[in-house]
């Protein structure tokens, strides 16, 4: 068999086996149905790429790239945060082979969008955060009582809880902490400065004198050369002054010298 | 030998003089007796005289074909010119020995003699200080120790701005910079780039100033360097207008490793030049009109 006939078999099996295939089914479904199920299929999509680009980052140990990604993400999040509205104005129309209650189900999973996006971690996260999503998991886990009709707008509504006062403690301590150590790394900053100008000077500075040692070495080669020179001479001249021939001959004629000095002083005597 | 500087003067004189008992003059015998009445006088601090002696004593040094001493005697004549403030004859020996040195072919002792003939004009003469160092300069640059001719240029610039004469002052700046570069000084190179950028801006000049930055920043070595940024940022503040910006600059470590000099400017610089920031500031309102 030829591997054309092998695609081509192949292709014949898969057509008949597609009913069977679930992911294609629900793709296809969805995107024969409505507007709404469109869109919100594509924002989940969307939600998803981020959560696993999130995931990612984590990872990530290359700082520049784990801030570039961070930006995507942030950027991905506020494009679907602007397009949420949208969504919302799609959920409410009624469309031909929908149910009430699938209706009330849209509503609740638009509303239950913004809380997704703004949970996808895109390393701003920090304990401000943490105040929003306290309040996210009560709104998702009621499905019946919808957000916007909720006239609880008492004063416990607006009251900071301890949580949150606390973390707004923590994150002005942490601040206070950070100005403090900005200014070590400022004077550090400025030491290192200066370190480094010296050492850039000392470094100049030391080219500069190599080829001046350099000239030194040959100058003072050649000195040494000379001087040995020098001195082996010296040691020639030096030996042939002291040869014992010339000793002799100059005792000798120093008795003579004595011995005519003794003469005359006698004779004179 | 008699002991008296003024009769072995005079001897050494009449061994010099040609006469008819004297057919050649006997330059070594009054070398060394100029030699040592440049000494006697010396040491009853006679400085006339004894510069007078040392003058002597090294054309004899000419005469006996040895233009290293001949230079050396030069060189202390010059010094005690210096000390009785003859100025004119203080750069003219210096010179003179500078020759004499080249001479010899050793280019550092000559650039170095007239480098100290600049240093003692400075204050009196700045013209032929400024003439010196340029001249000590190209004796090095054409043996190729340009290393050793940071110094005079820094020097020479400094003259320059102490005569408030900023174009030429940012030129040696910028020569110092061509020096840096064959040499690899990149730091010395970069120092130079901003230093000239500083005085382009004291100069209230500030086309200049950015042209120049514009071309020193075709220099890879300056920018990668920190000088860069803080000239950069310099020339930012000025077109804003930001005096605030300026003044930090002109205090931050980068400014500060300068010369001294430089450092004196860069902290004036705002108030040296306050009709131009306003200028800048107007053509920023122009901008914003026309968008």
């Amino acid at each position: 068999m030829t591997v054309i006939d092998i695609l081509t078999r192949v292709d014949t099996i898969c057509k008949k086996y597609d009913k069977y295939d679930v992911d294609k089914q629900r793709e296809s479904n969805i995107s024969g149905d409505d507007a709404f199920a469109r869109l919100y299929g594509a924002f989940e999509t969307q939600i998803e790429t981020a959560l696993e680009k999130a995931e990612i980052v984590a990872k990530e140990k290359n700082r520049a790239s784990a801030v570039a990604m961070n930006a995507e993400i942030r950027r991905t999040k506020a494009r679907l945060a602007e397009e949420v509205p949208k969504l919302q104005r799609l959920a409410v129309k009624r469309v031909k082979g929908l149910t009430t209650e699938e209706l009330a189900a849209r509503n609740d999973l638009v509303l239950a969008l913004p809380a997704r996006i703004e949970a996808i971690p895109d390393g701003t996260a920090g304990g401000t955060k943490s105040t929003s999503s306290a309040w996210a998991p009560s709104a998702t886990s009621r499905p019946d009582i919808k957000f916007d009709s909720d006239g609880r707008f008492d004063d416990d509504y607006f009251q900071e809880s301890h949580e949150s006062s606390q973390f707004r403690q923590e994150f002005e301590m942490r601040k206070i902490k950070q100005a403090s150590g900005d200014q070590g790394l400022d004077m550090i900053s400025e030491g290192l400065d200066a370190l480094k100008n010296m050492a850039s000077d000392m470094n100049e500075e030391l080219d500069r004198q190599v080829p001046l040692m350099d000239e030194i070495d040959s100058k003072v080669d050649r000195a040494t050369s000379d001087l040995k020179n020098t001195n082996v001479r010296l040691k020639d001249t030096v030996n042939q002054l002291r040869s014992s021939r010339n000793f002799c001959i100059d005792i000798v004629l120093l008795c003579i010298v004595l011995g005519i000095a003794a003469y005359l002083y006698n004779v004179l005597k | 030998m008699s002991s008296d500087p003024e009769k072995m003067m005079s001897k050494a004189d009449k061994m010099t003089k040609l006469t008819l008992t004297r057919w050649s003059a006997d330059w070594r015998g009054a070398t060394e007796l100029y030699e040592q009445a440049a000494n006697g006088f010396r040491a009853s601090s006679k400085y006339e005289r004894a510069k007078v002696a040392l003058e002597k004593a090294s054309q004899g040094q000419v005469m006996q074909s040895s233009p290293w001493d001949a230079a050396k005697h030069m060189e202390s004549a010059a010094a005690l010119a210096q000390k009785l403030s003859i100025w004119n004859e203080v750069a003219d020996f210096y010179r003179k020995a500078s020759e004499l040195y080249v001479e010899c072919g050793r280019a550092q002792p000559a650039s170095d003699a007239l480098g100290k003939a600049a240093r003692a004009l400075e204050d009196v003469k700045p013209e032929d200080a400024i003439q010196l160092y340029t001249d000590a300069c190209e004796i090095l640059e054409e043996d190729g120790r340009d290393q050793m001719a940071f110094d005079l240029y820094r020097a020479c610039a400094s003259v320059y701005i102490k005569l408030e004469k900023f174009t030429d002052a940012a030129t040696f700046f910028l020569r110092l910079g061509v020096a840096a570069d064959k040499c690899d000084a990149t730091n010395s190179q970069c120092k130079a780039y901003l230093s000239a950028i500083i005085v382009y801006l004291y100069g209230h000049d500030l086309k200049q100033a950015e042209k120049c930055y514009n071309d020193c920043s075709q220099i890879d070595a300056f920018l990668k360097s920190d000088q860069n940024r803080a000239a950069s940022r310099l020339l930012t503040a000025y077109n804003e207008g930001d005096i605030e910006e300026i003044k930090k600059v002109a205090c931050s470590s980068t400014v500060s490793n300068l010369d001294h000099a430089i450092i004196k400017l860069a902290r004036k610089l705002p108030t040296g030049d306050v009709t131009a920031v306003q200028m800048n500031a107007g053509d920023d309102l122009d901008e914003d009109d026309l968008t």
